[in-house]
């Protein structure tokens, strides 16, 4: 779609601006601005939703409903071992469909996902659940995203 | 139409508040921070409850004077309303739109790039904004 | 997938995400240099970057032919406007010799949310855009020269930004200007 081509873009350039930004190499910053924009965005997008009555109902709502939003497809496959540890899988992750698979380019794969991590990190901190976002990727397009909740 | 509009963030920060009257202006403040604990109960209490889950949590209590209102977010943000509760020309449903009318300039305030998340909202749009919704012609 | 969510307008969602996601950059820009006119700068550089990108999408899903004037020139990148962001700019204001015009815009989706703290009133928020419409031009072969004029961020009216026609390119792969 012709608006997600332009969402595409400025992705590219925001990743070019944090990687190439003079001193530092700093994925923190584009992780931090994809939190600052996914705690800004659910506020919006959770208006009209009855609220969360437990950690598994936000937590289902984020890897669901909010990724199919923002994503433009379900998740393929969401798991949680019960203990505030859950795994999203995404077979074909919008971020890196547009780069060659092949191992060489894996080096590159966590300044694709780190905007992510910030997002999923950011919704998730503003409805009050304080959480640990890493990504994995094994093979492109490929990505199984690590939502370790922080209880305490 | 109402006597006080107050937003209070997640950890019972006042983020904002706004009298229309000012001589009343401690007593309504007061009503708001009561008003929190009766919020905290309501958030507990009656889980699964398939009403309970609303935003909108009715009329928190009265007083002789006043007749003071909540809204919960799914962020746990609390919005009071206090109103004057000889008016009986204020109907609910009135109360649920000031409700719905400032949650969504709550989220547009926070959408503001500029504007910190848990700081108090100073925003002269909204001010203006909240102080039309207050006296009923938003 | 429940039921909730779903309801919500997904064209309104894209908007509100772009829109969220370039202020957070913008914000984090103005971390990263002491001068808003670095930023002015930056934000122009993203969006000329950004547009050498568009118009190639633009040409393939168009299939407009090469454009022989500026005023065609304008009706392409108002009709840009109404594909990528949903809007459509009127155009305004030509100049006599046909070479220069406005693109006045009743809202922006950029700043929807924005309030310019008032130490910022040098801060050209939207810069992107005139960057966005430079990049695409020079992909085609004009050079222009792309201004903010008014900017309801700074309590103008309307937004307005300028379009100059400076020269036609030579027919070679312009360099990547960075």
């Amino acid at each position: 779609m012709s608006e997600e081509i332009v969402f595409d873009c400025l992705h590219a350039e925001i990743v070019n601006y944090c990687l190439d930004n003079n001193k530092k190499h700093d994925l923190g910053i584009l992780e931090y601005i994809g939190f600052t924009t996914g705690y800004r965005l659910i506020e919006r997008l959770t208006r009209e939703v009855p609220r969360f009555k437990d950690e598994l109902e936000t937590m289902k709502f984020i890897c669901t409903d909010f990724w199919t939003l923002i994503y433009k497809k379900q998740v393929d496959n969401l798991r949680t071992n019960n203990n505030g540890m859950y795994v999203v899988q995404d077979k074909a992750f919008r971020f890196l469909t547009r780069i060659s698979p092949g191992t060489q380019q894996l080096e590159h794969a966590p300044k694709f996902v780190a905007f992510t991590c910030g997002l999923v990190r950011g919704a998730l901190s503003n409805l009050g659940i304080n959480s640990t976002v890493t990504a994995e990727v094994q093979s492109i397009p490929a990505c199984k995203f690590h939502i370790e909740v922080n209880r305490n | 139409m109402a006597f006080c509009i107050a937003v209070i963030g997640k950890d019972n920060a006042p983020l904002y508040l706004a009298t229309s009257d000012m001589e009343q202006e401690l007593q309504l403040q007061y009503h708001v921070h009561a008003a929190l604990d009766v919020v905290e109960e309501k958030c507990l209490l009656g889980k699964g409850a398939p009403e309970s889950k609303e935003l909108y949590l009715g009329l928190l209590y009265s007083t002789e004077n006043h007749k003071i209102y909540g809204f919960v977010t799914n962020s746990r943000v609390k919005f009071i309303v206090v109103i004057d509760s000889t008016n009986v020309a204020l109907r609910e449903n009135e109360v649920r739109a000031i409700f719905r009318n400032l949650q969504v300039l709550y989220t547009d305030a926070v959408c503001n790039p500029f504007y910190i998340p848990g700081e108090s909202l100073t925003s002269k749009k909204f001010d203006r904004s909240v102080q039309k919704l207050m006296n009923g012609n938003a | 997938m429940s039921r909730q969510a779903t309801r919500l307008d997904a064209k309104k969602v894209n908007s509100e995400f772009l829109t969220l996601t370039y202020g957070a950059l913008v914000t984090q820009m103005l971390r990263d240099f002491e001068n808003v006119e670095d930023v002015n700068k930056q934000l122009e550089r993203i969006g000329y970057n950004m547009g050498m990108r568009l118009i190639e999408d633009f040409l393939a899903r168009t299939s407009a032919p090469r454009c022989l004037e500026m005023r065609e020139t304008a009706d392409r990148i108002q009709q840009a406007f109404r594909i990528y962001l949903n809007i459509q700019p009127t155009i305004s204001n030509w100049s006599a010799a046909s070479d220069e015009f406005s693109l006045i815009f009743d809202s922006n989706p950029l700043t929807e949310f924005v309030e310019l703290p008032a130490d910022l009133t040098n801060l050209r928020y939207s810069a992107i855009l005139s960057g966005c419409i430079r990049g695409a031009l020079e992909m085609v072969q004009l050079e222009v020269q792309c201004w903010f004029v008014q900017d309801q961020l700074k309590g103008d009216n309307v937004t307005e930004l300028r379009v100059k026609f400076v020269r036609r390119l030579e027919e070679v792969i312009p360099a990547g200007e960075d």
